[in-house]
């Protein structure tokens, strides 16, 4: 039987090619005041950050609960005995703990395995996306998961901020925090490392942040796959994918939002750019 | 009742350490005042009489004896202003007690060659005259006076760090004001029957609320490097005269201190050559208690602790600036120092290895700022045993768009690199005024009227400064530019400022504009434009 693989909402792997790909993705939340909604299932991208710019209190997001995760392992276990779940960084959310917890609850045939991405966005969904890619073409589950534990360390993300403001409120400034206070506006771009949030540089314009990501790509030799994604900015970042295209074949240039959850901390304007590079 | 509040310094001698900042150079502000106190104490048991004269009397003798460090001589300076206060005086009232501790406070004032505020100085005269003002509004209940003097002397240690940047930058309040504090803390508590919970209680730090400010090590350029040794100790003779030693140690060092009597003095001093010091004490009396410690080591000591603190990049960069706004934005934008200095007043190699020296990271990009300034920043890796990057920025905008591209994950040699390839994105406008008259390129320049450069070169000469930066940036392409930023000089009007950016705004609305106060002297403008 197929290994079945489970990734989160945070993975921003878009619905129709999570069906294409039989990858299963459960959603975290994200509260405006009293209402909670479940990320991308009842709220979607567009209407999260057209009231989280009038918002008057800031959102707050949640990780789902192991119960999400034990329904979906049983629901899986009767198709399959292997299931391979891959998470947002356990630094940043505890969605990897609940699929931990949730694991244990499963007694019986199926084997679960849980892989801590150690990043969040297209840099969890292009792993996810190469080790569903491997199980297509018949990979086991331990083939799988390794492939996927291999590929954390390939995988890079950067994101362009307009603002810090949304991800110092939220607390998961993690190691940018020294990206602050500049008395100069500036636009700051942050990388994950070792699984937080971790400085890179600053630009002074939307157009020198774009030339940086540019220059991010290029400056790898060998590429397996490329995303690139917006939060209320669909235009920049058909315009950087259309740049794109002179270092990476277009078929391997993967295009997506910034998910709620991740939104409620990269604020709007915000972009995000992943490489996968190839394995040596 | 003293006993009582030395007992309770003693109980937070550790945390007044802690609030310690370099360059403070005895690190042990709250051992030195407890060691100081309970000489002080045991001298008052020995008193030969009761009486609060002679108590007084025994305390100031041995607080004098047993002093330690620079708080603990200011402080048996305190109890020799209070027993002057307080002499021929068999008891003492609520307005003794005023008396007293203005004694106490100008005596202390007296001890130190040059008082500085922010200090424990500071927080006992505020105490006394807290005392004062309560005695003359009526009080004659002496905790009611006692009360009045410790809640101000709470008030004033809370406010020393606005007094005293080092503490500022470093987010504490003073030690030694602290030491005071609880010492008359300790006294009023005893009078008002607490001592039973001063056994279970802890004393409490003030904590200043100060907003955050980055810690830049702003270094002035004084000659307080190298440290050199604290040495301190008790000199014992005949007819001593302190006010003659002071006048004779005051060209061996810094931070001296010579207070006592006849029979007695105690010296603090730090000084290059402490053999010097003790050669001319010897001549007229007898050393003890001597003690001599090398601040250059605990210099690094303090070097080490701060390593532990600081962030992932192991690249600090230094830049040369003039103006508290330009020094604000280059350390806001994280330059690990900013160096002050630019036109007509550049920084010797000295200067700037000072501040290479006193980051806390052994790679160091420089950023000199001005044309004149990067020979001088180059000679410095011939100083230092650090690693030293020059990145040759000529202008201000220049090393702020170097410092921004500085990249966290790049290694040294990459970032030195990047930094330096950013240099080509801006151009550099700059408004002064002539010195002289004079001719040059074609351009006919009076005494003191606006002139303008581009990139470093004199194209243009007008009568008002917005007429001279609108000539400059006609010869720019502003319709491509996508930032400028205007940084108004010290001499600048802000309004003036924002006039010209508004124009600029609305003459070019794809500009993303910036006015700021960059208050450099000498340039009323430095605009970049990127």
């Amino acid at each position: 039987m197929a290994v079945k693989i489970v990734t989160d909402t945070l993975s921003d792997i878009t619905s129709d090619l999570a069906d294409e790909l039989g990858v299963t993705v459960v959603p975290l939340y994200v509260r405006f005041g009293e209402k909670i909604y479940r990320d991308r299932v009842e709220i979607t991208s567009e209407e999260f950050y057209r009231r989280l710019v009038n918002a008057s209190t800031l959102p707050s997001t949640t990780q789902p609960t192991p119960h999400d995760f034990i329904e979906v392992y049983q629901r899986l276990a009767e198709e399959t005995d292997e299931v391979l779940v891959i998470v947002v960084s356990s630094k940043l959310s505890g969605t990897y703990s609940s699929a931990m917890q949730a694991r244990q609850t499963i007694s019986g045939k199926c084997r679960i395995e849980v892989v801590d991405s150690l990043t969040v966005a297209m840099g969890e969904g292009l792993i996810t996306i190469a080790a569903a890619k491997a199980v297509k073409a018949g990979a086991n589950l331990n083939e799988a998961a390794d492939l996927a534990r291999r590929a954390v360390s390939r995988s890079h993300l950067v994101a362009y901020f307009d603002t810090l403001k949304y991800l110092a409120k939220g607390g998961r400034i993690g190691k940018a925090q020294g990206l602050l206070g500049s008395m100069l506006s500036v636009k700051p771009i942050l990388t994950v490392r070792e699984g937080e949030m971790a400085p890179m540089t600053r630009v002074r314009s939307l157009s020198a942040g774009l030339d940086y990501l540019y220059n991010f790509v290029a400056g790898f030799k060998s590429i397996e796959s490329v995303a690139v994604e917006h939060a209320t900015t669909p235009d920049v970042a058909d315009r950087l994918v259309e740049r794109l295209g002179s270092l990476v074949p277009k078929e391997n240039v993967y295009r997506s939002v910034i998910s709620p959850v991740i939104g409620t901390y990269s604020g709007p304007s915000a972009l995000a750019l992943t490489v996968l590079e190839a394995e040596k | 009742m003293f006993a009582a509040a030395a007992s309770w310094l003693e109980k937070s001698s550790a945390e007044i350490d802690a609030l310690n900042v370099f360059p403070v150079p005895d690190g042990d502000t709250g051992t030195n005042m407890m060691l100081t106190m309970r000489s002080t104490m045991e001298e008052a048991y020995r008193a030969p009489d009761h009486s609060a004269a002679g108590v007084a009397l025994a305390m100031a003798r041995g607080a004098l004896m047993g002093a330690r460090g620079n708080s603990g001589v200011i402080l048996s300076q305190i109890w020799n202003g209070l027993s002057q206060g307080l002499a021929g005086k068999e008891k003492f009232t609520a307005a003794d007690l005023a008396d007293a501790l203005e004694s106490a406070a100008i005596v202390a004032y007296k001890g130190v060659s040059n008082p500085v505020e922010g200090t424990m100085l500071t927080v006992i005269s505020d105490a006394a005259a807290a005392a004062r003002k309560e005695v003359e509004a009526g009080s004659e209940d002496i905790i009611v006076v006692l009360e009045a003097t410790v809640s101000a002397a709470a008030t004033s240690v809370e406010r020393t760090p606005t007094l005293l940047k080092v503490l500022k930058d470093a987010g504490v309040v003073d030690a030694g004001g602290q030491g005071v504090y609880t010492i008359l803390e300790g006294a009023l508590r005893f009078l008002k029957g607490e001592t039973e919970q001063m056994r279970l209680k802890k004393p409490q730090i003030i904590v200043s609320d100060l907003p955050y400010t980055a810690s830049l090590t702003q270094t002035a350029g004084v000659d307080e490097v190298p440290y050199g040794y604290c040495t301190e100790f008790l000199l014992k003779g005949e007819k001593l005269d302190p006010e003659v030693i002071r006048k004779r140690l005051e060209k061996k060092g810094e931070s001296l201190i010579v207070v006592g009597d006849e029979a007695a003095v105690r010296i603090h001093i730090h000084t290059l050559d402490p053999g010097a010091v003790m050669r001319f004490v010897t001549r007229l009396g007898t050393m003890h208690q001597v003690s001599v410690r090398n601040m250059d080591e605990q210099h690094q000591d303090f070097l080490e602790m701060q390593k532990e603190r600081m962030p992932v990049t192991d690249t600090a960069v230094v830049a040369v600036a003039s103006g508290d706004g330009l020094v604000d934005i280059f350390g806001s934008l994280g330059a690990a120092a900013v160096v002050p200095g630019g036109q007509t007043m550049n920084p010797s190699t000295k200067d700037i290895l000072q501040a290479v020296e006193a980051t806390y990271s052994d790679k160091v990009i420089i950023l000199p700022n001005n044309k004149n300034i990067i020979a001088s920043a180059e000679q410095v890796q011939a100083l230092t045993e650090k690693k030293i990057k020059v990145v040759p920025t000529r202008s201000i905008p220049q090393g702020v768009v170097a410092l921004l591209a500085f990249d966290y994950e790049a290694d040294f040699k990459a970032n030195a690199d990047i930094m330096a390839k950013a240099l080509e994105s801006v151009k550099t406008v700059e408004v002064t005024r002539s010195v002289r008259a004079t001719r040059i390129n074609g351009l006919r320049i009076k005494r003191k009227q606006p002139i303008g450069l581009l990139d470093g070169k004199l194209i243009a000469v007008g009568d008002t400064n917005s007429d001279v930066v609108e000539q400059l940036l006609s010869r720019l392409e502003l319709e491509k530019a996508e930032v400028l930023t205007i940084y108004y000089g010290e001499d600048a009007d802000p309004a003036e400022a924002e006039d010209i950016g508004a124009t600029l705004t609305g003459r070019y609305p794809q500009l993303q504009l910036e006015v700021i106060r960059g208050g450099q002297p000498h340039y009323s403008y430095i605009i970049s434009v990127e």
